[in-house]
């Protein structure tokens, strides 16, 4: 173990990291705004994943190209949920929410079955490596990472210097009272869906980049899951939050691994995975608004 | 009726604030065994913020309450209950899948003397009380489906129905027709007297009942008490009109 | 009081009792549909635990599967010790019984203590994050057998003796099954009727209001909780024993938890008589449009619980309450 090793093994966990947090951050907008818990946003993850797939072996698209399809799409599908399904049920019991966006995820997750089976399916995307603290890292995963935080950076950008993104910030802090200034605030709910489903779909797009194989239905479960503990690391709504709280994240996997390793527990990247809902856990008894304010 | 030693609850420089606002500041007043109290005070003054910690919801930032004796000031809401506070929102909260009836026997199944009695005593007493408040007809609906001023009336019994020994009362009459409104003051009057219980009721508005009711008066405006003793003395003080100044009221 | 008042009072526990025999005697006259049964008992049995909690407080506990798989675990690590340590066939099926419940009831201790202070969405994400750290505990470090899991039927041929194998994993988890149904039946029956069930109604409707009121609301839903965790961890541990193999992503699998929750809701939540409708319901129609349409049933599934959950909001027992409830008859029915 050596300093290059621990240099290493940091790069990692931020690129990581930054993947994580972009996907994280579909999760936690759309629970910010509406107050709704997308339990299907494993299902669009994984959408988005077939998405890259499904234009790298078809038309030779590279995951640079196939983002910006993902992203359209997930807009779209994201405002279609809104206007089927959620719109009814906001504001009604918490249960009732969860249940439907499960329902979707499975329906979703059927959909992705049956178009494509339950074979694993990978795609070859191979961009070179890149020499760092002399280890050899995927220029791939690096892209990745760095779209991922130009995606963030954009939306936060979007959020607060566009008349747009403050009606949407309006929303999110009170809907009543953006309501009365005159807000549509329906259509900020059906954008606010829908760019959390774009972020979804782009973050699937992301992590193909990241490993371009192991896509099948279930791709997005893991991601979801993760995306919980990391959306209350940083604050249920917070977008920033989400991105920093993934780099967080990202970094305890990278480095947990390595220790478990040493400690000689069978599996470490089990055991990588029960310390992090163990921090969930922890998180929720002593500071469960996060650790960023909004 | 006063049972003159010692007040059963004595609230004693109470302050809360939210964030930057002080919605008490060094709130004292006393009540006594079976007495009538009113409070009253314009929109915004901070009587439910009173009730709120009065009855545990809320714990003040300084000053202690205190409930025959004892220190209640950091004790939590159930347990208050139990030892005879008992409380009716301003804004009605009933149960709502609940019928009118359960709800009240949830009244009596968990207030003062709840441990000692049956589910079937708790349905004895919420019918009874219900006769009271004339509820008894619609007891077997759900508690969603009341009027407004009958939930008031729901939420009413279901308060009297935890056989406490302190009402707070908050906003009963707002909204009723002088007629109820007179009907509702003989019944406080009259379960007051019979169980000597101690009533303060908050009021901002319908100052006609104050005056047919209350044997003491606070007057509460932006979180401070300005003005305490009897009914005529407070209602004859010129200060009384300066803070209602701007608010409509309906006089007598 | 007129027998027909009588009647009235007690209806509810009345049809309770006659559906439980007309399922006992149907598994008896008809053997060829009796693993059909079994699969309906296990549907409602656990339905009526998992009532108990979310049906009568309204907390989300999404990571419920993990008393059930906690149970699974128990009774096959009793299993294992006691085939090593050559104990007698009852003393080891009623070390799994004590097992799991010492299990769950430990996790449920934990879980109760930190997630029950936490309202709504939190509270769901908490027990999504106990089930899966308890999956990845048992995975990452190897305990009880790790990612390989826990085989039994080996051990019990040698505990029951191979003549006794078929006893061991049908005829005895069968009945320990059906016993569990009509035990959690029953206890939901009381609870529902009782100052605890008057109370944690009143939790579900209005928890602050509730506290106000003088119910110890804290306590109420850590009693409720772990009654249910070990009826359910009951209902693992006879289940160990049918399907003798067990592993942790199965055990701690979140889907099983929302399978439970579509079937309380379906029925209607806070019910006695609900979790038997739902349960039923929902797995007869697993079973037949499994034989019918195999391949659709998830995706069918998947868009009748969104018209479920869009339309009928209170279950269908629910709903029929809230229609009917000026019947003294179907009020008591329906409670």
């Amino acid at each position: 173990m050596d300093l290059n090793n621990i240099f290493f093994i940091i790069y990692q966990g931020l690129v990581l990291g930054s993947i994580y947090g972009v996907i994280a951050i579909g999760l936690s907008l759309i629970f910010g705004i509406t107050r709704i818990i997308n339990l299907s946003h494993g299902a669009l993850i994984m959408w988005g994943a077939y998405t890259a797939f499904t234009f790298f072996t078809l038309y030779n698209l590279s995951p640079l190209g196939s983002i910006f399809i993902a992203l359209v799409v997930g807009i779209g599908l994201g405002a279609a949920i809104f206007y089927v399904i959620l719109k009814r049920l906001i504001g009604a019991h918490e249960l009732t929410t969860l249940l439907a966006t499960f329902a979707l995820s499975i329906f979703l997750q059927e959909l992705a079955r049956l178009r494509y089976g339950l074979d694993y399916r990978g795609y070859n995307l191979y961009m070179g490596s890149i020499n760092m603290f002399g280890y050899g890292a995927s220029l791939s995963a690096l892209y990745g990472g760095i779209l991922a935080l130009v995606l963030t950076t954009l939306l936060t950008l979007f959020l607060y210097k566009t008349r747009l993104g403050a009606a949407i910030r309006a929303v999110a802090q009170d809907p009543v009272g953006a309501y009365v200034c005159g807000i549509d605030v329906n259509k900020i709910y059906a954008i606010g869906i829908g760019l959390g489903s774009a972020f979804a779909m782009a973050g699937g797009v992301i992590a193909t980049m990241y490993s371009p194989t192991g896509i099948n239905p279930y791709y997005g479960e893991p991601y979801l899951l993760k995306s919980f503990v990391i959306v209350v690391l940083g604050g249920l709504g917070s977008v920033i939050g989400a991105y920093i709280g993934g780099l967080i994240f990202g970094l305890a996997e990278t480095t947990l691994f390595p220790i478990y390793d040493y400690l000689n527990f069978h599996s470490p990247s089990s055991m990588a995975l029960f310390t992090e809902f163990i921090i969930l856990l922890l998180l929720l008894l002593l500071r469960p608004q996060g650790l960023f304010k909004r | 009726m006063m049972n003159s030693s010692k007040p059963i609850l004595r609230v004693q420089d109470v302050t809360k604030r939210f964030g930057g606002l002080v919605a008490l500041r060094k709130v004292s007043l006393d009540i006594f065994g079976g007495e009538k109290v009113a409070i009253i005070g314009p929109n915004g003054s901070g009587k439910t913020t009173l009730f709120n910690v009065i009855n545990g919801v809320y714990i003040p930032d300084e000053g202690r309450i205190f409930y025959e004796d004892n220190d209640i000031t950091h004790k939590p809401p159930n347990e208050r209950a139990r030892m005879g506070i008992a409380r009716a929102f301003q804004i009605p909260r009933p149960f709502p899948g609940a019928t009118v009836r359960e709800n009240v026997a949830i009244g009596a199944l968990f207030g003062r003397f709840g441990h000692k009695i049956s589910l079937e005593e708790a349905l004895r007493i919420a019918d009874e009380k219900l006769k009271l408040v004339g509820l008894y007809d619609k007891r077997d609906e759900l508690a969603a489906k009341l009027t407004g001023p009958e939930r008031k009336m729901l939420e009413f019994a279901r308060a009297l129905a935890m056989s406490p020994k302190l009402l707070l009362l908050d906003e009963i009459m707002a909204g009723m027709p002088p007629g109820k409104v007179d009907q509702i003051v003989d019944l406080i009057k009259e379960i007051s007297e019979k169980e000597g219980i101690a009533v303060a009721v908050m009021v901002e508005h319908v100052i006609r009942a104050v005056i047919r009711y209350a044997e003491r008066v606070y007057v509460l405006d932006r979180g401070e008490i300005v003005l305490s003793g009897s009914v005529d003395e407070v209602m004859r003080s010129p200060k009384l009109r300066e803070i209602y100044l701007g608010t409509r009221f309906r006089e007598v | 009081m007129g027998l027909r008042e009588v009647l009235i009072k007690h209806l509810t526990l009345i049809i309770l009792i006659v559906i439980y025999v007309i399922l006992w005697l149907l598994r008896e006259v008809f053997p060829e549909y009796s693993q059909l049964i079994i699969t309906l008992l296990y549907y409602i049995t656990i339905a009526q635990a998992y009532n108990i909690f979310l049906g009568m407080t309204g907390y989300v506990d999404f990571g419920y599967v993990s008393y059930f798989g906690l149970g699974l675990y128990g009774m096959a690590v009793a299993i294992t010790l006691s085939s090593s340590s050559n104990m007698s066939e009852y003393i080891a099926i009623l070390l799994g019984i004590l097992l799991a419940l010492a299990l769950a009831n430990t996790v449920a201790g934990v879980v109760g203590a930190i997630a029950l202070r936490l309202r709504g969405a939190y509270f769901a994400i908490a027990t999504i994050g106990l089930s899966q750290a308890l999956r990845y505990l048992i995975e990452g470090a190897k305990i009880w057998g790790g990612a390989e899991g826990v085989i039994i039927a080996s051990d019990l041929r040698k505990i029951f003796g191979e003549e006794r194998f078929s006893y061991a994993t049908i005829t005895l988890p069968d009945t320990g099954i059906f016993i569990l149904t009509v035990i959690s039946g029953l206890v939901m029956y009381v609870v529902r009727n009782s100052r605890l069930g008057y109370g944690l109604l009143a939790i579900r409707e209005d928890e602050d209001v509730a506290r106000v009121m003088g119910i110890s609301t804290t306590l109420y839903k850590f009693i409720a909780f772990l009654i249910s965790a070990s009826l359910t961890s009951l209902v693992g541990s006879m289940w160990a024993l049918k399907i003798t193999a067990i592993y942790p992503p199965e055990s701690f699998n979140i889907a099983f938890s929302v399978e439970f929750i579509v079937i309380v809701m379906l029925g209607g939540a806070g019910t006695v008589l609900g979790p038997l409708l739902g349960g039923s319901l929902y797995a007869l129609s697993k079973y037949y449009l499994g034989t019918i349409l195999p391949g659709l049933q998830l995706t069918i599934f998947s868009v009748l619980l969104l018209v479920i959950v869009l339309v009928f909001r209170q279950g269908i027992v629910g709903e029929l309450r809230s229609l009917l409830y000026r019947y003294s008859f179907i009020r008591e029915v329906i409670r």
